[in-house]
């Protein structure tokens, strides 16, 4: 019934089209078509004109129609039964899955419209299943096959397989307080010469450089482990725990010594202090002389700006300037005659002059020898290597610290301070302390609120 | 007038010296890994002579290093490793701040590390040169083996200096090499002879563990760092020349790893059973045919024998480690309570034990054939190189002080009785053997060795002189009484002339004629010196007078207490 339909529609559309003047709604129509003319008369026996004028759009038409309900639906609709096109709607029933049968999957729909209802079957590909080269590839491959199953590899794998493998040496750089290291011998026995040619070292940049001779004198004359004296055992002599406490004394003393030394000179002097009777007797002797002093000190300011005005605007006089001369020579020529004088009884203090010069060899010889005993104790001091002083403390236990046997014994001082104050004894390290917490911006203290309402 | 003016600080000892922080900026390092290559490589500041010269005017007090000392720092391998390590540091810092944890694994395998070996070989060219510097590094091994393995320092250093200290002191032990031992309010100190070079260490008592605040860590655990590569290379050479094979291996190691989980048991030291790979004896050097010498070659032998065929056994409240160490490195055999720590070789019920070592004031349990003693007597042989008498260590007793080995006296310094004493035992006399002369040292038990027992034999001549004299007082008196004196004629007594006394006193008398006739300028001189001599004679006795006094208020005070 469709198709009666649509080919009656089709048959109207050609009648209403094949009308002169009118009007599709494609506007690209030639306006020279719209006007109706007389057809030109064209002679349909000419193999030219059965394609051009010949008119079969009709037929074209009716197949096309066909070929669309083949390629759309999959096949002709009037052929098609009546189940694939209509169905009864009858009330749906809820579909329950029966337990214990397996119940088929409905397909899904999605499924069903994309399933292939055409019975055009679509167009195969051919240059998509062309391979160059298929037949000697396909020859190849059987060749190999063949030799496969005989047992001959190919070559890349034979150099495969003959190939060493690979060294999976993984060597771990060994810390160097690694408990569990090894040592070896570093003072060969033998005299063991560089393995490389020093020449090669030289010229490849890898020759180590030699250390300086400098370095290698020790910096300080002191032992590396100095003992403590005798009285510094557990279960001392009496007389060298006396003596260690005395140097302690001593040091305590010197100590003490210097800070009062430095109370003393900082302190208020006595003297400086006027008692009551100083001050009366200078502030009665204030009055007494204050009389005096002012009649006097006038006086003597004008005497002296006189003299000092007489003694500019007076001139040295001629002769004047000759004595001077005069007295100038005579005083040179005295001199002289004294120099000579002098020079000529030296003959006769020979002696004494040779005493005296062997007095003043020996002083300087004396000077000498402290100078250089100083030397020497100055060697064994620690030198002064940065802003801080090298400050050593004795170990040394009061008598009634001295333990009763080895085992109360309570060491005193710690190895380890004094390891390090060796260390700087020895001038290896400069005597350091330990960094201060410095603030770059200052704390500001302030009061909680709570606090603030009460005080 | 050609040329420029010269201009201050250019040239001389202003330009052989350079700052600190200007070292540190031409290396390019931080200033702590600036310190730690000075002293891995041993560059030390110097002090210059005129610093107004070498500070350019001022008188602030700044360190200084040698040019050439920091030039040649620049050369150093290492210094690129501290790059390295700073680099890793930052990268591992970054890794952290993004969580990316895979990254942080990496980079700690690939952390990067440094040797020394090199510089110890720079530093140290020869093994004598090592051997003379080992000393601070036994000191600072022996002292990092004692931290607590907190965490503060690196417990791998802390394990490394545990193991290499065992093992110099089975080397020692091997060797018999120790000589001196003193017990001291710091800590003990051993010196051992090792290859003719006398080595004096400190060793920290194990139960003393306040570490102080102002003392550099960093500093000290470089220093370690440097010492316990040497250490290792020498205990490598030393073991070689006694034919050991090093590293010592335990045998007890294998059975008791079960019982005892802390690792560091596993380093006891007297548990090494010294594998030899040649003959156990060390090839002793051709002796030369000097008397002397062979001699003090054979004292020395048996002085290095003086335990030997003792058996000791320890209790647990006496440093097990420093005894065991000193009793196996004179030959004795030592052992301890079983659940004290791995390597105790037999129990306290074993009856060949000759000695104990106790340090509490009572014993509850005693054997008849083993002596109960304290210590002390065992450092106190040590040092005295003989067998002291056991009476004056048993348990309970007040202990004759200890001295210190270390300080050898001169002629006429003054010598305390004790050493005395001890000289003469090791002379072979005995003591008590001269005249006594308290007669209350016979009533009480107590070991109140007489002072004079060792006094010479011109004290005995004196006495006897006062004897005379006084027998002669006497006389007077009873002669100015008026009393008949009951004295009669006795044949007499010929008097045996001592040919050495007699010996003496001609050479006094000559020696008296000889300075008579010096000259003044010579007799000057020679009292001088005699002035100086008899000072020191005078201030011995001083001393000798100090004690005895002190000595007889102790008496005073026993007898009180007594009654």
């Amino acid at each position: 019934n469709s198709s009666s339909i649509t080919f009656n529609k089709t048959l109207l559309k050609h009648a209403a089209v094949s009308q002169p003047g009118f009007l599709g709604l494609k506007s690209n129509v030639k306006s020279s078509e719209l006007v109706s003319s007389r057809r030109k008369r064209v002679n349909k026996n000419k193999k030219k004109n059965w394609n051009r004028h010949s008119d079969i759009h009709d037929v074209e038409d009716f197949l096309e129609d066909i070929r669309h309900q083949e390629r759309t639906t999959g096949g002709l609709l009037s052929e098609k039964p009546d189940d694939s096109l209509f169905f009864l709607d009858v009330e749906a029933e809820p579909v329950k899955a029966e337990k214990g049968k397996r119940r088929v999957q409905r397909p899904l729909r999605i499924d069903l419209i994309l399933q292939h209802d055409s019975m055009v079957p679509a167009p195969k590909n051919v240059t998509a299943y062309q391979q160059p080269n298929a037949k000697k590839l396909r020859r190849i491959a059987q060749r190999a096959e063949q030799l496969a199953a005989k047992g001959v590899l190919p070559r890349r794998q034979r150099h495969l397989l003959s190939r060493r493998p690979a060294e999976k040496t993984v060597k771990k750089a060994e810390a160097n307080n690694n408990p569990d290291r090894d040592f070896y011998a570093m003072w060969g026995e033998e005299k063991v010469t560089d393995s490389a040619d020093p020449w090669y070292l030289q010229q490849t940049g890898k020759k180590l450089v030699q250390r300086p001779e400098k370095l290698n004198q020790k910096p300080s004359v002191l032992p590396a482990v100095e003992v403590i004296a005798p009285g510094g055992s557990y279960n001392p002599d009496f007389l060298s725990h006396q003596a260690l406490l005395q140097e302690a004394h001593d040091v305590e003393v010197q100590k003490q010594k210097q800070e009062d030394k430095l109370q003393r000179q900082l302190a208020f002097r006595k003297e400086d202090r006027a008692t009551e009777v100083q001050t009366i007797i200078s502030a009665v002797a204030a009055c007494l002389y204050e009389d005096e002093d002012e009649a006097a000190a006038p006086n003597e300011d004008e005497a002296d700006s006189a003299l000092g005005a007489i003694a500019v605007a007076e001139k040295k006089t001629e002769r004047q300037r000759k004595k001077e001369k005069a007295e100038k020579m005579k005083t040179q020529q005295q001199q002289a005659s004294r120099r000579q004088t002098e020079r000529q009884q030296q003959l006769f203090q020979l002696r004494s002059i040779k005493s005296s010069i062997k007095q003043q060899e020996l002083q300087t010889k004396a000077r000498q020898m402290k100078r250089k005993a100083r030397q020497e104790a100055q060697k064994a001091l620690p030198r002064r290597l940065g802003k801080l002083k090298y400050a050593q403390d004795l170990e040394v236990q009061l008598s009634d610290e001295l333990a009763a046997s080895l085992r109360q014994l309570k060491p005193e001082g710690s190895v380890l301070k004094d390891r390090f104050k060796s260390l700087q004894k020895r001038n290896l390290i400069e005597p350091r302390e330990r960094a201060k917490f410095k603030r770059r911006l200052k704390v500001k203290y302030v009061e909680k609120r709570a606090f603030r309402q009460i005080t | 007038m050609g040329g420029t003016q010269k201009k201050k600080f250019e040239r001389g000892s202003a330009t052989n010296y350079i700052t600190r922080n200007r070292a540190r900026k031409k290396l390019q390092l931080s200033l702590p890994d600036f310190r730690r290559l000075c002293i891995l490589k041993g560059i030390y500041p110097h002090e210059p002579k005129h610093k107004k010269k070498v500070n350019k005017g001022s008188t602030a007090p700044r360190t200084f290093y040698l040019l050439k000392d920091i030039r040649f720092l620049l050369h150093e391998p290492i210094v690129a490793k501290f790059r390295e390590y700073k680099i890793f540091v930052r990268k591992l810092r970054k890794a952290y701040g993004k969580t990316e944890w895979s990254a942080v694994e990496r980079l700690k395998e690939n952390k990067p590390t440094y040797k020394l070996d090199h510089i110890i070989k720079e530093r140290y060219p020869s093994f004598i040169d090592a051997l003379r510097d080992i000393d601070d590094a036994l000191c600072m091994c022996f002292l990092f083996s004692t931290f607590a393995r907190t965490g503060k320092c690196h417990v791998q250093t802390i394990q490394l200096c545990r193991r290499l200290t065992v093992e110099w002191m089975n080397y020692v032990i091997a060797s018999r090499s120790l000589r001196k031992v003193f017990v001291s309010i710091k800590g003990m100190y051993y010196q051992a002879e090792v290859m003719g070079q006398l080595i004096t260490w400190l060793v920290p008592y194990q139960f003393s563990h306040d570490h102080p605040t102002d003392v550099d860590y960093r500093v000290m655990a470089t220093f370690t760092e440097l010492y316990t590569t040497l250490l290792g290379f020498v205990n490598f050479r030393l073991y070689h020349s006694l034919n050991l094979v090093y590293p010592p291996k335990s045998e007890l190691k294998g059975e008791n790893e079960d019982e005892y989980a802390m690792d560091s048991e596993s380093y006891p030291e007297v548990s090494f059973y010294l594998f030899v790979s040649h003959t156990e004896q060390p090839k002793r050097p051709d002796l030369e045919k000097v008397e002397a010498r062979e001699k003090e070659q054979m004292q020395l032998e048996t002085q290095k024998k003086i335990f030997e065929g003792l058996k000791f056994f320890l209790n647990r409240e006496v440093p097990r480690e420093s005894l065991a160490f000193v009793i196996r490195s004179f030959g004795g055999e030592v052992s301890w309570d079983r659940s004290v720590c791995i390597g105790s070789t037999y129990e306290a019920t074993d009856e060949t034990i000759t000695h104990q070592i106790v340090d509490r004031p009572n014993v509850d349990k005693s054997y008849i054939n083993r002596y109960y003693i304290q210590p002390q007597w065992v450092y106190d042989c040590v040092n005295a190189k003989v067998l002291l008498p056991v009476e004056d260590y048993f348990v309970g007793v007040t202990l004759p002080p200890h001295l210190s080995p270390f300080v050898e006296e001169k002629d006429g310094d003054y010598v305390p009785p004790e050493k005395l004493k001890i000289m003469a035992l090791q002379r072979g006399e005995k003591p008590g053997a001269d005249l006594p002369e308290d007669d209350d040292d016979d009533e009480e038990e107590e070991n109140d060795d007489d002072d004079d027992d060792e006094e010479d034999e011109e004290e005995n001549e004196d006495d006897e002189d006062e004897a005379e004299e006084k027998n002669l007082k006497e006389m007077e008196k009873q002669k100015s009484q008026g009393k008949s004196l009951q004295v009669k004629v006795t044949p007499g007594k010929m008097k045996m002339e001592n040919p050495v006394r007699l010996e003496q006193e001609e050479k006094a008398e000559e020696k008296r004629l000889a300075i008579m006739m010096m000259k003044k300028k010579e007799k000057y001189l020679y009292d001088k010196i005699m002035f100086g001599k008899k000072r020191k004679i005078r201030e011995a006795n001083k001393l000798a007078a100090k004690r005895k006094a002190f000595d007889d208020t102790e008496k005073a005070k026993k007898k009180k207490t007594k009654n």
